[in-house]
């Protein structure tokens, strides 16, 4: 019943936009964070450490805009998907 | 000018569909509706053949009242009309009284000088419709279609065949099929979407198009449904391969200069 | 001239209410929502009160898409290893029937469609990039470099309200103003549902905990059942998280759902979605300026929610204030003026109701909700003393007062902070 949370972001419907990230990080900002809570915050794990360097990926978002709080250090630019692309919640 | 129709259907979303456990039929109670996929792809090339060479996109849909809004997207996109063909006598048509019904609506519609479909639906991928519609109506045809140019009066499309591509040219009227990700459909617009909501979609009903019952919907269908099968998934339980047939594997990959 | 009386953006509960509010009063009003169909890109906990659906949908109990009624409401604490529970059942809640159990993608465009009923056109799958502004005034909306236009824009966005904070209508969101909420839905019979829960067809049941388990998080947690489903999650405030700063938004969840008290209630259950979305935490505090020339704001963009970790409520305050705002555009189309001081009839009929009078008299909540004794100390302290009073262990008996005391002493909290903590609690909520 526990799962891992790539496998419950699996059970989640999406229709990505392959030529539009809504969300886009600014790597030399990232680098002098002295925080990195946006690796706790996102619900959907699209914030990762990697090689301490933070890894961004758009893909799994679920809009929520919690990043878009958590960062206060100016480096996350968010917008919405268009045209009713990304997630698609079949309960919500 | 050229006049320029697309043949689209709304499909219940593939990624909607689940095998009943139990029942081993297809759920579709959870599914959405959309717009089967290589035919926004068979839009994009309409409107991309419209802003070249000029001329008037019509949309056309067979199916039920709720499948116009698969029309007001596609009008979103830049095609200029909306037909929905919808009328209790069409329904439970399989591919032969779709195609015929299609075309006498592509006839009823004064004819076209491109009909643009797209290479199969996500719902029963027989990719049938498109030629049947180019029979019919004796138009000349070619299918697998990613590219379309316009010249004199001829069209050079360029084919996907099995491991090649092959470019032809052929006369209009034509009918294209256009395969899925021939190019990268353009979003809708929100004053394009108000302009075809406020155009409307036009409908034909059989009470124009007169044709005989006996040709279309189920009873002008010649598919009988025998039997259905539901396959195992093939991915599990796969036997795990042994360490003499990775090593093996291995030395091909070394062999062939894959890996070093 | 503008293109229509009124554009709303976003068909949530109260774009939708405004939008239906305003044409069936015969005004022009578009309707726009970036998901296709309308709704469903929106995620809530999932208990809706509909007393406001009434007053334009009279008949939305027969014909809306509802899960299941509220019949049980359970709230209690959550400790490591005991649930300390009120339940909650009375035959009130039967006989009226106002309180259900919803899922957003199926109620939502249920409720968008009633619009297109009313008369508003209604575009989905559109997201509008920009607010138009003219002379200090909204008067419209841009997507694609083109401008469409209305005499008032409602801004019914949800909780990330990217429209009205890059116009300034509204400062960005800070940590104090939200919480963040992950839920999933665990697909189960209809009959093991009524079975485990002891539920009719139609009945449901809907609990919310305080998660004393979970330390200085402040995190709270809900349960609901749906037809064939459970809508569970867990709430957690932004400032807490971030001065926690080590746990994954996402595990908290799994740890709800691992408790020993919770975990049989899904057993045999499977996870269908997976979803998260922020909620309205701040209080009146949060609330912006909510109308002005051209423009008003409503439901969660407003920060209209209500919350003391106990209950959690914010879609009937969408309802009546996408109502409200709605009444307020048709008497502006009536005198044809829809200045700021013209729509903010809106305010008023807000400050008359339930909305913001709620929001004033718990203006001092957050004090309380914010208290991590209430999540870390008190919890503990009910464990103990219960576990004192309910768990015979051949030792002698306590009073009270004495088990009190040994409990503070034990958890190591002075009397007197207790008592003041009790008081404010009381003063406050």
């Amino acid at each position: 019943m526990i799962l891992d949370i790539k496998e419950r972001l699996g059970k989640t419907k999406y229709d990505i936009d392959k030529s539009y990230a809504h969300i886009t990080v600014d790597d030399r900002i990232c680098e002098k964070c002295p925080h990195h809570f946006c690796v706790m915050a996102c619900p959907a794990q699209c914030y990762t450490m990697q090689d301490g360097k933070l890894n961004f990926q758009y893909e799994d978002c679920v809009e929520c805009g919690t990043c878009s709080i958590a960062c206060d250090q100016g480096s996350v630019k968010w917008n919405f998907p268009k045209a009713g692309k990304g997630v698609i919640y079949k309960y919500g | 000018m050229l006049k320029i129709a697309v043949m689209i259907k709304q499909v219940p979303d593939s990624q909607d569909i689940s095998i009943d456990p139990v029942t081993k039929t297809l759920n579709r109670s959870m599914a959405r509706n959309v717009v089967n996929p290589p035919d926004v792809n068979a839009t994009e090339a309409a409107i991309q053949l419209k802003d070249k060479y000029g001329g008037e996109i019509t949309v056309i849909t067979m199916g039920p009242p709720m499948a116009d809004t698969a029309l007001l997207q596609l009008m979103g996109m830049g095609a200029d009309n909306g037909v929905l063909v919808t009328d209790r006598v069409f329904a439970g048509a399989d591919t032969w009284p779709t195609g015929f019904t299609l075309a006498s609506v592509a006839d009823f519609l004064g004819g076209f000088d491109v009909i643009f479909c797209g290479e199969e639906t996500t719902d029963s991928s027989t990719g049938h419709v498109g030629p049947g519609i180019a029979e019919f109506l004796g138009y000349e045809q070619a299918t697998y279609v990613h590219k379309v140019e316009y010249e004199n009066g001829f069209l050079i499309v360029v084919r996907d065949i099995e491991g090649a591509e092959e470019t032809i040219k052929i006369g209009t009227p034509a009918v294209l099929t256009i395969t899925l990700n021939a190019n990268e459909p353009r979003n809708p617009t929100l004053k394009r979407k108000i302009d075809a909501y406020k155009k409307g979609i036009r409908l034909v009903t059989n009470k124009e198009l007169r044709l005989d019952p006996a040709c279309i919907g189920l009873k002008g269908s010649p598919t009988i449904v025998k039997d259905m099968k539901t396959v195992p998934d093939p991915i599990k339980n796969p036997s795990k391969p042994t360490i003499e047939e990775l090593d093996k594997v291995v030395s091909v990959l070394i062999e062939k200069g894959v890996v070093k | 001239m503008s293109d229509y009386d009124a554009i709303v953006v976003g068909a949530g509960n109260a774009g939708s209410a405004a939008a239906i509010t305003m044409a069936s009063k015969g005004l022009s009003v578009l309707l726009v929502d970036r998901s296709d169909p309308p709704g469903t890109k929106n995620l809530s906990g999932g208990v809706l009160w509909g007393n406001d659906l009434a007053k334009i949908l009279p008949k939305w109990q027969s014909e809306a898409p509802l899960e299941r009624f509220i019949q049980d409401k359970k709230i209690g604490f959550l400790t490591e290893k005991s649930s300390i529970i009120i339940d909650f059942k009375t035959k009130v809640f039967e006989e009226n029937k106002v309180g259900h159990t919803v899922l957003r993608s199926k109620f939502d465009p249920w409720l968008a469609k009633k619009a297109k009923e009313a008369g508003a056109t209604v575009i989905p799958g559109i997201t509008v990039e920009s607010l138009v502004k003219k002379d200090g005034k909204i008067i419209g909306v841009e997507e694609s470099g083109d401008a469409v236009t209305s005499n008032v824009v409602i801004l019914a966005e949800g909780i990330n309200p990217r429209l009205a904070i890059e116009a300034g209508l509204r400062p960005p969101l800070q940590d104090w103003e939200v919480s963040v909420g992950v839920k999933e839905i665990i697909k189960l019979s209809p009959q093991k549902i009524e079975d485990r829960f002891n539920l009719s067809s139609t009945s449901g049941l809907a609990s919310e905990y305080i998660l004393g388990n979970l330390g200085e998080l402040n995190a709270g947690a809900f349960f609901y059942t749906n037809k064939d489903s459970i809508s569970l999650g867990i709430v957690a405030p932004m400032e807490r998280l971030r001065e926690n700063g080590v746990t994954h938004t996402y595990d908290i969840i799994e740890q709800f759902k691992e408790h020993p008290s919770i975990a049989p209630l899904i057993d045999g259950g499977t996870v269908a979605e997976y979803g998260a979305h922020m909620i309205p935490e701040g209080g009146l505090e949060m609330v912006p300026q909510l109308f002005g020339d051209g423009y008003m704001i409503v439901g969660d963009s407003a920060g209209f929610g209500f919350s003391n970790g106990l209950v959690l409520q914010g879609m009937n305050y969408a309802f009546l204030s996408g109502i409200f705002a709605g009444e307020a555009a048709v008497e502006a189309k009536s005198r044809n003026d829809f200045s700021s001081s013209s729509l903010s009839t809106y305010k008023r009929k807000l400050d008359n109701s339930y909305v913001l009078k709620d929001l004033r008299t718990f203006k001092d909540l957050r004090k309380v909700t914010n208290n991590k004794s209430m999540y870390t100390t008190y919890p503990k302290m009910l464990e103990s003393i219960l576990l004192e009073m309910l768990w015979e262990r051949g030792q002698p008996k306590k009073k009270v007062r004495e088990i009190l005391g040994s409990c503070a002493a034990d958890l190591n909290v002075g009397k007197l902070k207790t008592a003041t903590d009790f008081y404010y609690m009381y003063r406050r909520m």
